[in-house]
Order: structure tokens, then sequence, then C-alpha cells
């Protein structure tokens, strides 16, 4: 770990840096693509680090697509990938649910049929995908047949949610035994073409206001990601980079797992806002603080190629 | 210690009934009633609700009647005060969030532009009612909406979230859209995060659409309904209220016995409700000073208990 944080990665040290790893985590959204366009630079990156025998994966808590949808998309813009190196929310939910939370029974979904994919591959029945107007009047709405075999209510991406969604998570969530997961907080869900609608973090919200509690939420900043790579892979924390463009999930993941981080700016943070995390004082925020930081990850190119 | 004195928290969650209850009533003007929990449950009125009320007007007492609930326009609710067999309960006497938020965006914020309103019945008529312009979002995709690309109405100048059972992704995108610009105002109805429905059952709240909305938004909206101040405000811009005269009784300590606290008035707990006496009890017993605002002055079973009270003279 750098004893001075938040410095400009260049000359030497990119080599220093890339020689001190064995893997290389991205997030995606900022880091290697936005929306349907790669970052220029970004597949020859990802490529030439395999090339050079380091591991890469792919960690990200946009919750819309299975392994292998992103394992395709990352074929389409050119980069060398396969699913095994995916980590969605998608994926990582389901196997929280089956290891973590040890779930025996159902979920209730409201999610997308990504992550009813990954759920039913890992074995686990959902109810609830699609969508779900509202009929009747209040009193039906509380009455609302329950199937007793769902034993926890699941919340991620959903352009399908409704009230009635709200509604039935509400009901299931009555029970204080009933699990809890969100796939992430993320307040914006970035999409194609650049544009923005809001995320997974307002839909959880609502369902954690309406029943008053508080769920358990696998997405970045949350371990949880890290672990999920790291188990399937034996991975050594102080030999892994996360590279993110979010100070706030991705370089909060990596000091959390005791990862070096590197802050890529084709995103959403800023150096002004790394800086005054530092300047704060407050440990928590100091969480923040990347160890380096570049404008892109095309910066990293010429050390590899060298 | 029943009869006058400020209200205003602190409160000593004492039972009354009987003379000390008919003292305490004689020593106020107004009495401010919510009404979920309070006169009614749902379609039943709650047992010598319509009577208490009665006897209280007829004591020279005016009655007010403060609800959160935005499912209605007011008129719905007189009806529904005659249905349940209250006699001579009008529409000016009832306040209900949605009534109220539409008087704040046209008296207070003087809102001059439309209203992006997500709401049902009830906060769609008041809007009309108080002449503020609303555009009502359907939720329906269509050919040329959708999630991804909707149409901004350009005069939209305010958001207000309330109560929705046709609440879609649909709305809280065009919403936030809406929101994007700081100058277009943020006005929830209501806080409440579920409604209690018969049979121990609950539904979500306002307070839920809210809190996705301020999510999306990054930005807090201005909350009409208790246990906020400006239901109080409206009623004393119509009829000359003081707080020192005015008793609130309400069955929910986060919403009636706070806002009681907030405008000064004293609070009477009713246990027909949502709160139950152990929960006013750990509020009184905990340590920060905040959680003594939630206790109320007294409590009573039930609405009932006034009635008895004042008949017994």
């Amino acid at each position: 770990m750098a004893v001075s944080k938040c410095s400009r990665l260049s000359g030497a040290l990119v080599k220093q840096l890339l020689e001190s790893v064995d893997s290389v985590l991205f997030d995606c959204d900022g880091v290697i693509w936005r929306g349907d366009q790669a970052i220029p630079g970004a597949p020859e990156v990802i490529n030439s680090l395999k090339k050079s025998g380091k591991k890469v994966f792919f960690v990200t808590n946009n919750s819309t697509k299975t392994r292998k949808m992103y394992a395709d998309k990352l074929g389409k813009l050119g980069f060398d990938a396969s699913e095994e190196e995916v980590f969605g929310t998608a994926y990582c939910s389901a196997m929280y649910l089956k290891t973590v939370c040890r779930l025996q029974g159902k979920v209730y979904l409201i999610g997308s049929h990504a992550m009813r994919q990954e759920l039913e591959a890992m074995g686990i029945q959902q109810v609830g995908v699609g969508p779900d107007p509202v009929s009747g009047g209040q009193s039906d709405w509380a009455n609302v047949p329950l199937d007793p075999d769902v034993k926890a209510v699941l919340v991620g991406f959903d352009e399908h949610f409704s009230y009635m969604k709200l509604n039935r998570a509400l009901q299931y969530l009555c029970d204080p035994e009933c699990q809890f997961v969100g796939t992430n907080t993320d307040t914006r869900l970035p999409l194609e073409g650049g544009k923005a609608v809001p995320g997974t973090g307002c839909l959880l919200k609502a369902v954690e206001t309406a029943a008053q509690r508080q769920a358990q939420v696998v997405g970045k900043p949350s371990n949880f990601m890290f672990e999920c790579v790291a188990n399937q892979f034996g991975l050594d924390p102080s030999k892994c980079l996360m590279v993110g463009d979010r100070l706030d999930t991705d370089i909060m993941l990596g000091s959390n797992c005791g990862l070096k981080t590197l802050l890529t700016l084709t995103g959403v943070s800023t150096v002004a806002d790394a800086e005054a995390h530092q300047r704060s004082g407050c440990p928590h925020r100091q969480k923040m603080v990347p160890d380096y930081y570049v404008d892109s990850i095309a910066e990293i190119l010429p050390a590899l190629q060298g | 210690m029943a009869g006058g004195g400020g209200g205003g928290g602190g409160g000593g969650c004492r039972r009354v009934r009987g003379p000390e209850l008919r003292e305490l009533l004689d020593s106020k003007r107004d009495v401010l009633f919510d009404c979920d929990g309070v006169i009614w449950n749902g379609e039943a009125a709650v047992a010598g609700a319509p009577e208490a009320v009665r006897l209280l007007k007829q004591r020279g007492k005016r009655v007010f009647f403060v609800t959160n609930n935005c499912t209605r326009p007011r008129g719905n609710y007189a009806h529904k005060f005659s249905r349940l067999g209250f006699a001579d309960v009008s529409e000016e006497d009832i306040f209900s969030s949605a009534y109220c938020s539409a008087a704040y965006l046209r008296d207070v914020a003087r809102l001059s532009g439309k209203v992006f309103a997500i709401g049902g019945h009830g906060v769609l008529q008041e809007l009309r009612d108080a002449g503020v312009d609303v555009v009502a979002e359907d939720g329906a995709e269509g050919p040329d909406t959708s999630i991804y690309d909707c149409p901004l109405d350009p005069d939209v100048r305010a958001v207000l979230v309330g109560y929705d059972e046709k609440f879609n992704f649909m709305k809280l995108a065009k919403a936030c859209c809406y929101l994007r610009d700081s100058e277009c105002l943020f006005v929830a109805t209501d806080p409440d995060p579920w409604h209690p429905l018969r049979g121990g059952r609950v539904t979500p709240g306002s307070g839920s659409l809210t809190a996705a909305l301020e999510t999306a938004s990054s930005r807090k909206a201005t909350v009409i309904g208790k246990p906020s101040r400006f239901m109080y405000e409206c009623i004393a811009s119509q009829f000359d209220l003081d707080p020192a005269q005015s008793l609130m009784v309400g069955d929910r300590l986060e919403t009636d016995i706070l806002f009681g606290a907030n405008c000064g008035l004293s609070t009477v707990l009713t246990l027909t409700g949502v709160s139950t006496m152990e929960q006013a009890q750990e509020y009184k017993d905990s340590e920060s000073p905040e959680k003594k605002d939630f206790v109320p002055d007294y409590v009573v079973e039930s609405i009932a208990d006034f009635s008895e009270a004042l008949e017994d003279e």
C-alpha cells in the first residue's frame, strides 16, 4: 500500500504497481466502457494484462445482465473475457442467497430476467419477476396471496417496479424470519447511449422504508463482491488491484478488502472529490481515497507494451 | 395533572378518564383529531366516536380533523363521516394532507406553472379544486414514451408525491427528470412509511414513495403532513387558533404526537390505532432529548372515554 495516497500514476510507478499485483479487478461502467462504447484503449489494456500473465476480473453493481450477457458484451467490444471472470450483482446475489443466507425456499424477486436466470442457475426458484400492476382495492392488496415457500425478498433493478411489487415485498417482509437482500444501493443506473435512470438504490429505499427494515446489500462497497472472486480464484488481497471510477463503491471496496486501488477519471468521481476525502481527517472518508489515479486506463498501456 | 398548561412536548404519558379528562377538555377550545385509528378503522367508526364529537360540539368546542391520508378529496371524507353516523361534520372541518399540499402550493409557494403529481384521486382532485395546474402521469408506456425517453412538460415547476397505487418506474423516472432543475419545487404529502389495514396487515405509504424519489434526485422533499407544522398552519390560516387552547388527539406517536409537540399543542394518545402504551413508555424512558417529543401528555383507551367523561355531568 502506498504511503502517500492519491498520487497520479505515471512513469516508472506504472510498471512498479503492475509488477506488485497478480490480479486486476475492473469496474465496468465508466472504467472500461460507457454505455455501449468501449473506453478507447480499454480492450488493449485488458488483453495486454492477460497476455502478461495477470488475472483479470470484472466487478459490477449492475444487476441487469447475467455473466453470459456480460461476456457477450465484452466480446463484442473487443475484450478477451470469459463468463467466469465476470462478477455482476445478478450472479453475486444468487451466490449470496445460497452461501450466506443458506436459503431453503423461494425468493420474492423485484428484479430483471437476468436475475431470475442467475437464481435458477443456482437452483433457487423465484416468484414475482415481470409486470405486476395493481388491481382491486386496498383490502385486496393487504390480502394478496403469499407463497408460503418464499423465505427471502431480493431487490435489484426493475423497470417494472410498481406499487403492487412494493406491497408484495412489504407483506413478505412483515415476517422477521424472511431474509431481505438488495443487489446494490447505486442511485443511478447508466444506460446505453449515455443516459441514466433512477437506480436500484431508489427501489431498495422504497422497500426499506415501507418495511422499516434494512436490507443486506450484496454489491460494492460490500466485501462480498471481492470475496466471491477471491474464494473462487484463491486471490491474495495484497496482490490485487481494484480499478474503478467511483470512490464510494469501487475504491471503498478496495480499501475495505486490503487491495491496491486505482481511480480512473473516465466516470463519476474526480480528483477533487478524492482530495476532499483525504483532507477530511474522517476515517470513513479516508477509505475513499485511492492509492493512485489516471485520466483513463489507457494510460497504463505503454507500461504493458514496453 | 390535567387542566390548562401548554403542551409542546415532554409529556407525562398520563392515563386520564372521567372528571380529570373532562377538566382537560373543558380547558381547551379546539380539538384536533386524527382519523384513521382514532375516529374510525377502515369503514367502521370507533365505538363512541360520533357521540364524542357531538358532545364536544355541544359544549362549544370547535372540532377539526387532521389526517395524513391523501387518498380521497375532502368531500369524500365528509360523506364518510355522514355514512358512519357523525352528524354535522362539514368539509371545512377536514384537513387532509392532499388538501393542505394543494393549499401550500397555491398560497405558500405561490406556484406559477404546473405540478407534476404522483398521487391518486385525492391528490389530483384537491389540486384541481385549488386551481393548481396539474400534469398527472398515468405511467403507461406508449409509442413515444418509455422509461428511457420520456417527454417533459416545460411548464412544470413543482413535483408533488403522495400515495399512489399506480406508482411505477416511469413516474419515478419522470419526476426525477423534473427535479434536476433546482428551481423545481419538491413536495410530499406525508411521511408515513406504511399504513395499517384491517386484520393487522399493512400497506406501503407515501413515505416509501417519497424515499425512492429523494434517493433518485438526491434532494429532500418539503413534507406537508404530520409531524410537520404545515397542516396546523393551514388550519390556523382559516380559523383563529391558539396552541395553548388546542388539543391534538391521535394514535401514532411518530406523526400525531410529534405533530402536537411541534405545534405547541397538548397531546392525547388513543390506543385504538397504531401505537401502544409500551411504545409511548419506551420513548418516555429514553435517554435522548428528542425522543421526549414523541411522548403524549395524556393517554386514553379510546375516544369513547371522551363521551363517558362528558356525559357524566
